[in-house]
């Protein structure tokens, strides 16, 4: 493609771009690099005494069974959130397709949830799960099913699993809905003239047509459950009881701000933006390529 | 990167207070106070704020809620970093020994009134939260404000549905898990009882109530290099009760913090061991008669129970070098003006905290309060009972919040059957103490 305009000089394109770098640089760059350096760093809570310690943080932390132990339950509370928050939005955004009549007020309803804050959604569902006061706790009490997040550690996950992959349905949904409506029509009429049944046409037509949007939102919500369910976490559970539901980035939180312990908490921080890191490469090493614009 | 873009909008957050405040009181002091409390006791210290500014002309004082505790604390010691920390900041009891241990930022507020020319007795404060808040040299470090201590609470409609006296709480652990069966038994609640603070309670309550030490070094009075050793049988024998009788409802956990409260109020448990601020709450929201009692003890270990030690916060006084000696004598005129008698009435009246000194708890007696409000003084008479021993009158370590939670995560493992009550402690003294370590390697390196 031939380029159309020209700007005279330097300036005006240095100019154009400096409110973005700048956006950039205070929120991203300068925090990033405060955090490389203060893994480096022990420190008291009050920061009276400063000490370059290396690598000794990074050693800490990783040496730490528990800590290894919250990385694996990261993993799996990441996949749960993206396995619950996925399968259920496809099939939302299958029927949502079909749907000739009304079609509008369904995918506004199917997509509100996402406009709700995550605090907002844990104290939701922690609500409802309170086992003495929440009704699905008194239906599953009468169900004989004795549900008690607050001792029981794989209930505590649960909910906290549900109440994230919840909030995220909607988002997927949006995703979903745009990439089958992007494939046309006559691909589908095709395959269902020369006798191929629903299950037939999704998985050999708009399965593999959908694959790139599922591949991103396998990635958007693989950060979604790193990062962004701290407020379900905070509301519901706070990351008890025991540890069960303490994720990578609740305990970066914790260790910072109620612990006071800075030097550790950026050792964790700094791990956390190497995963997102890779996270990324990855997204754009096989989206791109299979994306055709 | 969480905390640090935490850190810069605390500090950006403190500038602008004090850039705002300079413009509308010129010949004035300005003198910032953060407080971390919710509900009437922030409505009560707030307005103490605007009296003290009417009452004279040279300062004026600024309360400002920040958030409660943790939030507070974080934006406070973020603002200390960036050389601008409020004056006055309340500190809840868990981190005071990370205060002790780190005393180059602080004044005592001892030597605030010293500074002032200001008479001040420190001995007026009750005996425990004195304890709490001094050096060994009896210097007072931080002014204690409003002060707790845990308390049992029971009610009495359950205790008549099951059977038992209304009138008589349960004294000892034996006669409460008797109650509390009896409650199961009969059908009168679904839980016997709960408990809020876990590790406030059945660790820092239970070991002074029973004159156990937590730790070597007096409790960490004696130094930083205390080594924790609360993992003995007596405290054991505590966590493998409450595992034991979670068994069958005799006992249920309600989770961290004040969470517990909910299943008292709700009628689901008939007795919860709860903070004395919580009365308030409790005879707002519990639709039944309640009773309190004082918090129960083992007599196979002590006959004669201590007394508890004190929750809540203290005022302390922030030392940076801005500091004019100026503004360090509105904080004590502005501290004095707080500790006087009639003031601590109001604030004990208004919100269920204890009168921080003997002479305000005299003032309420005398004008009989404590007959018009049955149960109120139990805190307090558990709190001045006996002579404090070194393990009663409160402990001193850095990071104990944290530890708190260690302990928290400890023992609700051993709740869910992963371990037992020994193994929990000794986890959670093994913990706690590479914390210690930790926490007095860099407060060493502060001095």
């Amino acid at each position: 493609m031939e380029r159309k305009v020209f700007f005279p000089g330097m300036l005006l394109p240095y100019a154009l771009l400096a409110p973005q770098i700048l956006i950039i640089m205070v929120f991203f760059y300068v925090p990033a690099a405060q955090a490389l350096w203060m893994s480096t760093l022990l420190q008291d809570p009050l920061g009276l005494s400063v000490q370059f310690v290396g690598l000794e943080n990074f050693q800490i932390v990783l040496g730490d069974p528990a800590y290894r132990q919250t990385i694996a339950r990261t993993m799996f509370f990441s996949v749960a959130v993206t396995v619950c928050a996925m399968v259920p939005a496809v099939l939302l955004a299958l029927m949502a397709d079909r749907v000739v009549r009304g079609a509008t007020p369904y995918k506004t309803i199917l997509i509100i949830p996402y406009a709700i804050a995550p605090a907002v959604a844990g104290a939701l569902w922690l609500f409802l799960f309170n086992p003495s006061v929440g009704v699905v706790s008194y239906y599953m009490g009468r169900l004989g099913l004795n549900w008690d997040p607050k001792i029981d550690g794989s209930h505590a996950m649960w909910l906290i699993i549900i109440a994230s992959a919840w909030k995220q349905i909607a988002y997927n949904f949006v995703f979903f809905l745009a990439g089958l409506q992007s494939i046309p029509k006559s691909l589908i009429e095709a395959a269902q003239i020369d006798g191929a049944g629903p299950r037939r046409r999704f998985w050999t037509i708009i399965f593999p047509l959908l694959s790139p949007t599922t591949f991103f939102l396998i990635v958007v919500n693989f950060v979604y459950a790193f990062f962004e369910t701290f407020g379900v976490i905070h509301a519901a559970t706070q990351g008890g009881p025991g540890k069960s539901t303490e994720i990578m980035i609740y305990k970066v939180w914790y260790d910072g701000f109620i612990a006071q312990d800075i030097g550790r908490s950026a050792a964790q921080s700094v791990i956390l933006m190497a995963i997102v890191i890779g996270l990324t490469v990855l997204q754009f090493r096989f989206i791109e390529r299979k994306v055709h614009y | 990167m969480f905390f640090t873009k935490r850190a810069v909008m605390g500090a950006m957050a403190a500038g602008m207070i004090a850039a705002s405040t300079a413009a509308y009181a010129q010949q004035r002091t300005n003198i910032e106070v953060w407080i971390g409390l919710t509900g009437p006791a922030q409505e009560e210290m707030i307005k103490y704020g605007q009296e003290f500014n009417a009452s004279q002309s040279k300062y004026n004082i600024n309360v400002t809620f920040r958030g409660q505790y943790p939030e507070q604390r974080a934006a406070a010691f973020a603002a200390f970093r960036a050389g601008n920390p409020p004056h006055v900041m309340q500190m809840f009891d868990a981190g005071t020994g990370d205060m002790f241990g780190l005393p180059r930022a602080t004044v005592p507020v001892s030597e605030v009134f010293q500074r002032a020319g200001l008479q001040f007795d420190s001995s007026q404060f009750l005996g425990p939260a004195r304890g709490y808040y001094s050096r060994p040299d009896g210097t007072l470090n931080s002014m204690p404000y409003n002060v707790s201590t845990a308390v049992l609470f029971y009610n009495k409609d359950i205790f008549k549905k099951a059977g038992l006296d209304p009138n008589k709480a349960p004294a000892t652990w034996p006669e409460m898990i008797e109650a509390a069966r009896k409650i199961r038994s009969t059908g009168a609640a679904e839980c016997g009882f709960s408990t809020t603070w876990l590790a406030w309670i059945m660790l820092e309550q239970f070991s002074a109530l029973h004159d156990l030490p937590l730790s070597t070094e007096n409790n960490g009075r004696s130094g930083l290099n205390a080594v924790l050793n609360f993992n003995d049988a007596p405290r054991a024998k505590m966590v493998q009760t409450l595992i034991d009788l979670s068994r069958d409802k005799t006992f249920q956990y309600g989770g961290r913090s004040n969470d517990a409260n909910a299943l008292f109020v709700a009628g689901t448990c008939g007795m919860l061991l709860q903070s004395s601020g919580g009365h308030a709450g409790i005879a707002r929201d519990l639709k039944a008669e309640f009773g309190v009692g004082f918090l129960p003890h083992f007599p196979d270990i002590t006959t004669s129970p201590k007394n508890g030690i004190v929750g809540g916060a203290s005022l302390w006084v922030f030392n940076a070098p801005n500091r004019s000696a100026e503004e360090f004598r509105g904080v004590a005129e502005f501290l004095a003006f707080m500790a006087q008698r009639d003031r601590l009435v109001r604030f004990a009246k208004a919100t269920g905290f204890l009168p921080a000194t003997n002479e305000a708890f005299a003032a309420m007696q005398a004008e009989g309060f404590f007959t018009q409000n049955a149960g109120r003084d139990v805190p307090i008479l558990q709190l001045t009972r006996g002579t404090p021993t070194s393990n009663s009158a409160g402990y001193r370590f850095g990071r104990w919040t944290e530890i708190r939670d260690m302990y928290h995560e400890e023992v609700e493992k051993a709740l869910q059957g992963q371990q037992t009550a020994q193994v929990a402690l000794d986890n959670a003294v093994r913990r706690g103490n590479e914390a210690l370590r930790q926490f007095e390697r860099t407060a060493t390196a502060a001095q």
